[in-house]
């Protein structure tokens, strides 16, 4: 005990002693040593306590996030059992149309693949012209496809393909001036051409003359079209034009239904179809529905 | 093995004093964890080994402050040798006395930061009344958690 007492007054005498050193010259080049020193050994501990702290951290937003998908998840394949019936009874509403069509004589209407792409490039001195996208002929786009958006559960018309190269495509959008596209209004049913201004509204010209115009309808485009399949929409009327006494029809504002300057994704509606897809049916189970 | 422990103790409590001095001090209010082991270890290992760790993690927190290298070194060696002390007169290892001691010393520690500014900064260091109120209740209450933990892990 006495030993082990001694030993205590001699370590405490010495860093008693070792610590009122450091205290009394903090700025002398041995004690600015040892504390770089003992910063050196330590500070490892604060460092890589903070990097776990953050990592914990982020752990209860991704349990959440884990737990959402999870749920998110169930919901899906519970809409995808639905959906499964809904594709079914469509392909057999696709065959029995085929047999009617022959039945009556009528043209084959031609099968469109749909392909989702990611937009690539915008360019800024061309903002309402065209978009880049990353699909091109290794995915059997090609010229004149149909080109659709997304704004929530509705497809709306964007524009065609005007170039395609290897792994990407240029789609001419449909507020470029060079674009037209064949329309009609859901009041009335009324035939139009819907042309780009190169700005962010598109102009819907030779409306009958006397047709009485609102604003707010709904613009789809018409089975005519040579591009896009029928139904699909355009937008909304924005502005009616008053009557020019010069012309033999009216003209509209339009409002496109999705803003081609906020596109991330866009439905290619291709025509062929690569070999090294399955193919459907002998006659694929039509365009993509066009939402009304 | 029981390096191993000693090791993971003395790096698992500076880890924990950071990470709670950081993250969960309210008022500046936070358990000094170091200073509670210093003496729960003088408490259960004697004097030297309470010192000898004791400096090390003095000397570690100052580290992390830009002024008075060597003040808590300083002190946390100071506590242990006075805890050494005390256990010879009082049984430490009840969680009673155990607590009264460090509560003791917390306060002590308190005023002594002061005194250690005062004379090597002309300036006493005073941390504020909430800490100054709370932390020697929540270094009791550490003390007493960390005995139970120490019990429960085993160690003399």
């Amino acid at each position: 005990m006495q030993r082990e007492n001694r030993i205590a007054h001699y370590v405490v005498g010495m860093l008693t002693t070792l610590s009122l050193v450091l205290l009394s010259m903090p700025l002398s080049s041995p004690v600015r040593s040892a504390k770089a020193l003992a910063s050196y050994i330590f500070d490892p501990i604060s460092y890589e306590g903070e990097r776990g702290a953050q990592k914990m951290a982020g752990v209860p937003a991704r349990v959440r996030e884990l737990l959402t998908a999870d749920l998110q998840n169930r919901i899906l394949q519970e809409e995808l059992r639905g959906i499964t019936w809904i594709k079914l009874t469509i392909e057999s509403l696709s065959l029995e149309n085929k047999r009617l069509r022959r039945a009556l004589g009528l043209k084959m209407s031609s099968g469109r693949h749909p392909i989702w792409a990611h937009v690539m490039e915008r360019d800024p001195l061309h903002w309402y012209r065209s978009v880049s996208v990353d699909a091109g002929s290794d995915l059997d786009v090609s010229l004149n496809d149909p080109v659709l958006g997304r704004n929530g559960d509705v497809l709306v018309a964007v524009g065609r393909v005007v170039e395609v190269r290897p792994r990407t495509s240029t789609v001419l959008l449909l507020s470029d001036e060079r674009s037209a596209v064949a329309a009609y209004l859901s009041s009335a049913t009324l035939e139009g051409l819907a042309q780009g201004q190169d700005s962010p509204h598109l102009r819907m010209n030779y409306i009958n003359a006397e047709a009485k115009l609102f604003l707010g309808d709904f613009i789809y485009t018409s089975p005519t079209s040579a591009t896009f399949p029928p139904d699909v929409l355009i937008g909304r009327v924005a502005k009616v034009y008053p009557r020019d006494p010069f012309l033999t029809f009216q003209a509209v504002e339009v409002a496109p239904f999705l803003d081609a300057t906020s596109l991330q994704e866009v439905l290619i509606l291709r025509t062929r179809q690569s070999e090294r897809e399955p193919a459907a049916e002998e006659e694929p189970a039509g365009t993509e529905q066009a939402p009304r | 093995m029981r390096i191993m422990r000693s090791f993971l103790l003395f790096v698992g409590v500076m880890l924990l004093q950071w990470w709670w001095n950081t993250h969960l001090a309210y008022w500046g209010a936070a358990p000094q964890f170091l200073l509670a082991l210093t003496v729960l270890i003088a408490a259960r290992r004697g004097s030297v080994t309470a010192m000898l760790i004791g400096f090390a993690w003095g000397i570690f927190v100052d580290t992390l402050r830009a002024d008075l290298f060597g003040a808590n070194a300083l002190l946390y060696t100071v506590a242990g040798y006075w805890a050494g002390m005390a256990r010879k007169q009082i049984d430490l290892r009840a969680m009673g006395p155990l607590a009264a001691v460090v509560f003791i010393l917390s306060w002590g520690y308190t005023l002594m930061i002061g005194v250690v500014g005062l004379v090597f900064q002309k300036s006493f260091l005073w941390i504020g009344w909430v800490p100054a109120l709370l932390t020697p209740f929540l270094n009791a209450l550490t003390a007493s958690v960390a005995a139970v933990v120490w019990e429960a892990w085993g160690e003399p």
